[in-house]
């Protein structure tokens, strides 16, 4: 993965990362959906590939890429914070802990991903796990989800700090 | 592999996926049919019992759903099994759905033979050992949250309720759920076991005419929002003369507080997936979708497992039960936008394109999916249709309204002390709902105000609380039935906040197709937020209820045509609010930044310094006394101090005081 | 063939013909803007709506007639609602008009003069196509701040703007036009004090000011 980073040279897509998508036109947000899997992200040439898989003109799949949210053009962090916007999570305080991992993490307005590309920090959408609300999940390198309860700003102070003796450890 | 109730019973049976048995589902049952044999009955007698204790006399269920697993129920699934093991018990572990109390997640029920079944509560993994035991080997009960029967045979069954004797589960109406926390979502043979795909084989005998005849005559009304009759929307699709046809489960719940289509696919997928193939046999289609919201994959996971099985039965593809129809199934998972939800969106998004909707006429039951016609339903409205074909229109129409029939599923949110999704009969008042049910609101604060019906809904006063859950009675007070979210909300939120927040979200998923929608709601967003600023004029909120106005009825779908209620509804409501904050420059609630101060209270700090130690603008000093001060103008309001005060030193002010 | 009735006029037409081909027919004015017929007929701008005698409302650009049916395209309230939403529009389009070529032949003109929009200036209907505005020649011309709506009889007759039907009030025009002025050489006060010939007493002069100072105060 690290070659890729920072780049926009994708490297080349594993054969098989189409493997049973329709080869229609219809496929097409199955298919982009696969190209993300792989590098976290949409590049330009992950876009056109899938878009020639489905049989589609670039700048239509390119529209589809820009239109719905799961998917995301530039690259995003190692942990992906993703804060629930829902309407309980947002009465209950998550509009406060969305601006405190901001701040926390000192992210410049209109950024959403740390200068170290450790942390991206973004608003989502309602999880329906609203009993637990304010609710913040986070996208964890190895695929799994950590779902935060009730969260606020000491628990994600601790999270955040916590991530960061993890890859710290790690890196020994 | 054990014998299941889906296989033959013996070599008579002629059952077989190229010459399926019209009367297969019957005969699981109540069979064998085709032939007399006691030993044949006797296996499905055993294999019934084994579903409800398990294969060797003991049952521990834990509850699989997005909800249960978020609160731990991974965890405790594995204590579960260790301990199994541990203490060497002879019993089955399963998994199932949720029951959609979220307030008791993640719980744990155990069965056994001769025992009363016991539900515990808010379990942690360190619990399920001493739960195991106490149940299991000292054959006591005591520590039950609620029992399913008393049997007398249990120690300490006085001491727990009876769960039918609750107030949260007595007073709902369990039809459409009635399997939510009872299946394994996994299991097909459970589904058929609990009385699944009985509506099927009904409407097979039936044929399709009068299956939609069945569905007109329940009442049933689309449970997505809208209200449209499901038999008649067959009928407009079932006589297009254009083929091939399409039918569609609308699986994208994007309402933020509504969770009851998530439940519901989470916990018994095979009750949507029989809907969707009789809306395919009464319509004529050959082909299904399910369309999954993004944010929510383990209800496409489950859904699929179930299309996956169902295949596996013949209960999906050629000939199904000896019909002569075929069908099939495509999960297809959403890549995130809220305006999906609208059909004509909805089926842009199948094809593969921006989920741009499109003006109607013509409906999608005349030109849908690739132009062809298209039923698209709701995934509640299907699994309706499903258990309507198998109890009959008279159960279902025995409850509701004399407009609408039958039930509906809510999800109670926000201030209310039993956060859930319950099953009650339509024409039921919020007041039950929300204080009944759900319990009402914590201690210390008031019901200000219930936002039904989401992002698109309205905000109706507590004054009108006991208004009945209907559509037009709804419609009238500003709201809309929507999905059945209703999000309670206290009297420590701000009304022109939450009013702004609708907007931050139906703007931020405004597709950008129509004017109205996508330049309207900005507009009246940055009123909003210049009236939360105190910046606001009397004149803006005349041009507010214009531009309201205008997007609701100008704009091309729902999505706009809706947006505005939030707004519309709190004008209409809590205008003394907007006031407030436009002369007096003062959020009564204390939620608008621009307009409060967070100040500390020397006699109640205890100088422990987390205040100071978590502000992010490092705005807070010791003072001279040893206590704690904000300076104000260095305070970003983040409300940091506020949240993390053991004491609740740290208080706002707003306006003059 | 189907009978349709819009504004009281009835005209035959194909059955399939849409609202809008059949009130062109008639004779009845519809505004719109996104349509092209064969490129795109989305209804995206919702100026062409019209009403059923019940109130429902539907666009004429997609509303296509099988059977004889009524329509109504010119009660105030329509008219009214066409204006909120071209407002709208307008709204956030970057009001150049002394850069633009298309001038009177831009339909977003054409409809700000029928629906009464403010922010239009002058420009928009100068004879002189923006290679040869007077401003180039270093002639102070106060179009480019000035309400349109004269068919700019002075530049017509070939004179400069004075502004006479008073300012444009809307202040991301007036921004704009102002930084045009400092680009092109000219002293933001003389704008200003020609100005106040005309203006001294209009009701929007204040805010030219201010957005006068606003963008002559800037390095």
């Amino acid at each position: 993965m690290g070659k890729l980073e920072g780049s926009d040279e994708v490297g080349v897509l594993p054969d098989k990362v189409f493997e049973g998508v329709p080869k229609a036109p219809y496929g097409l947000l199955e298919a982009l959906r696969r190209v993300q899997a792989v590098y976290g992200y949409l590049p330009p040439e992950g876009i056109r590939r899938a878009a020639e898989y489905v049989g589609v003109p670039f700048a239509q799949a390119y529209g589809v890429a820009t239109f719905y949210h799961q998917y995301s053009l530039e690259p995003i962090g190692k942990y992906r914070i993703l804060v629930c916007m829902g309407t309980a999570c947002h009465l209950r305080g998550n509009s406060l802990n969305i601006e405190f991992l901001r701040t926390f993490l000192g992210l410049k307005a209109g950024r959403k991903t740390t200068e170290d590309r450790m942390f991206s920090v973004e608003e989502a959408r309602c999880f329906g796990c609203c009993g637990l609300a304010p609710v913040v999940v986070v996208q964890k390198p190895d695929g799994s989800n950590e779902i935060v309860g009730r969260a606020n700003p000491r628990t994600l102070r601790a999270l955040i700090e916590r991530y960061r003796r993890q890859e710290r450890g790690g890196a020994k | 592999m054990t014998w299941t109730l889906l296989d033959r019973c013996c070599e008579k049976c002629t059952h077989s996926l190229e010459n399926p048995c019209p009367d297969y589902i019957e005969c699981r049952l109540s069979g064998p049919l085709c032939h007399d044999d006691e030993r044949c009955r006797e296996l499905r007698r055993r294999r019934l019992e084994e579903l409800r204790y398990g294969e060797k006399g003991a049952k521990i269920k834990v509850p699989m759903a997005s909800c249960t697993l978020a609160m731990g129920a991974e965890a405790v699934y594995r204590a579960v099994e260790d301990s199994v093991k541990k203490i060497g018990l002879e019993a089955t572990v399963a998994i199932s759905g949720c029951y959609g109390l979220d307030f008791i997640d993640p719980w744990l029920e155990l069965a056994a033979k001769g025992m009363p079944t016991a539900i515990y509560a808010n379990v942690k993994p360190s619990d399920v050992p001493r739960i195991l035991e106490e149940y299991f080997v000292k054959r006591d009960v005591g520590g039950a949250f609620a029992l399913k029967e008393k049997t007398g045979a249990a120690k300490g069954e006085d001491k727990v309720p009876l769960l039918s004797e609750l107030g949260f589960w007595a007073k709902q109406y369990k039809w459409v759920s009635r399997n939510c926390g009872v299946v394994n979502p996994e299991s097909l043979e459970e589904y058929v076991a609990s009385g699944g795909y009985r509506g099927l084989s009904r409407a097979f005998k039936l044929g399709p005419e009068a299956t939609i005849e069945e569905i007109l005559k329940s009442g049933l009304r689309g449970r997505g929002g809208a209200g449209f009759p499901t038999g008649m929307k067959w009928r407009i699709t079932r006589q297009q003369k254009a083929t091939p046809k399409y039918v569609i489960a609308n699986a994208d719940e994007g309402d933020p507080g509504a969770f009851m289509n998530r439940l519901l696919a989470e916990s018994d997928p095979f009750r949507i997936i029989e809907g969707l193939t009789i809306a395919g046999y009464a319509v004529g289609a050959n082909q299904g979708y399910v369309f999954v919201r993004a944010e929510k994959p383990l209800m496409a996971k489950r859904l699929q497992k179930a299309v996956e099985e169902a295949r596996r039965y013949g209960l999906l593809g050629k000939n199904i039960l000896g019909s002569g129809f075929d069908f099939d199934i495509e999960v297809i998972l959403s890549a995130g936008a809220f305006v999906c939800g609208e059909e004509t969106a909805m089926i842009a998004a199948i094809e593969g394109k921006r989920a741009w909707p499109r003006q109607r006429p013509p409906y999608p039951a005349e030109k849908g999916l690739w132009g062809k016609p298209t039923a698209i339903n709701n995934v509640e409205t299907l699994a309706h249709a499903a258990t309507i074909m198998a109890e009959g229109a008279e159960k279902f129409a025995a409850v509701g309204t004399e407009k609408t029939k039958g039930t509906k599923m809510f999800c109670v949110t926000g201030a209310v002390k039993r956060v859930g999704a319950y099953e009650v009969p339509i024409g039921t008042s919020i007041r039950t709902l929300v204080e009944e049910l759900a319990g009402g609101p914590p201690e210390g604060v008031r019901v200000k105000a219930v936002q039904v019906g989401g992002p698109s809904g309205g905000c109706i006063p507590a004054s009108l609380l006991d208004l009945p859950l209907d559509y037009e009675t709804l419609q009238s007070a500003g709201a809309i039935m929507g999905s059945g979210g209703i999000v309670v909300i206290g009297d420590e939120n701000c009304m022109v906040d939450v009013a702004k927040f609708f907007l931050t979200f139906t703007s931020a998923e405004s597709c950008g197709k129509c004017i109205p929608c996508r330049v309207g709601l900005r507009v009246m967003w940055s009123i909003l937020d210049k009236i939360t600023r105190g910046e606001g004029t009397e004149e803006d909120l005349q041009v507010l209820r214009q531009l309201a106005e205008t997007v609701r009825s100008a704009s091309l779908c729902a999505l706009g045509g809706t947006a505005p209620n939030p707004v519309l509804s709190t004008l209409r409501y809590f205008m003394d609010e907007y006031l407030a904050h436009i002369r007096e420059k003062r959020c009564p609630a204390l939620v608008c930044r621009a307009l409060i101060t967070y100040r500390i209270d020397e006699e109640k700090c205890i100088a422990c310094g987390q205040c100071a130690l978590n502000c992010p603008a490092s705005a807070i000093s010791k003072t001279e006394g040893g206590k704690y001060r904000i300076d104000e103008s260095v305070c970003v309001k983040c409300g940091v101090c506020y949240a993390v005060c053991p004491v609740k030193a740290v208080y706002k002010v707003s306006g003059a005081g | 063939m189907v009978k349709v009735k819009i504004d009281g006029r009835v005209v035959e037409v194909e059955p399939g013909t849409t609202v809008l081909e059949a009130a062109e027919k008639a004779g009845v004015e519809i505004p719109r803007l996104c349509v092209v017929p064969g490129l795109y007929e989305g209804s995206s701008c919702r100026l062409c709506l019209v009403k059923t005698p019940t109130g429902r409302l539907f666009p004429s650009c997609n509303y296509r007639v099988y059977r004889d049916e009524e329509f109504l395209a010119s009660t105030p309230d329509l008219w009214e609602m066409r204006r909120v939403n071209f407002e709208l529009l307008l709204k956030f389009h970057r009001i150049e008009c002394w850069a633009c070529e298309r001038k009177s032949s831009c339909s977003l003109v054409q409809l700000s003069k029928e629906l009464l929009v403010d922010g239009i200036p002058v420009c928009s209907e100068c004879p002189l196509p923006p290679s040869e505005c007077l401003l180039l020649k270093g002639e102070l011309c106060l179009g480019m701040i000035a309400q349109s709506g004269c068919n700019a009889e002075c530049l017509v007759s070939g004179g400069e703007c004075w502004g006479c039907r008073g300012p444009i009030t809307r202040e991301d025009v007036l921004e704009r036009a102002f930084a045009r002025y400092k680009e092109l050489g000219f002293d933001v006060k003389d704008v200003v004090s020609k100005a106040e010939i005309y203006w001294n007493s209009a009701p929007g002069f204040a805010t030219v000011k201010k957005v006068a100072e606003r963008v002559a105060g800037r390095g």
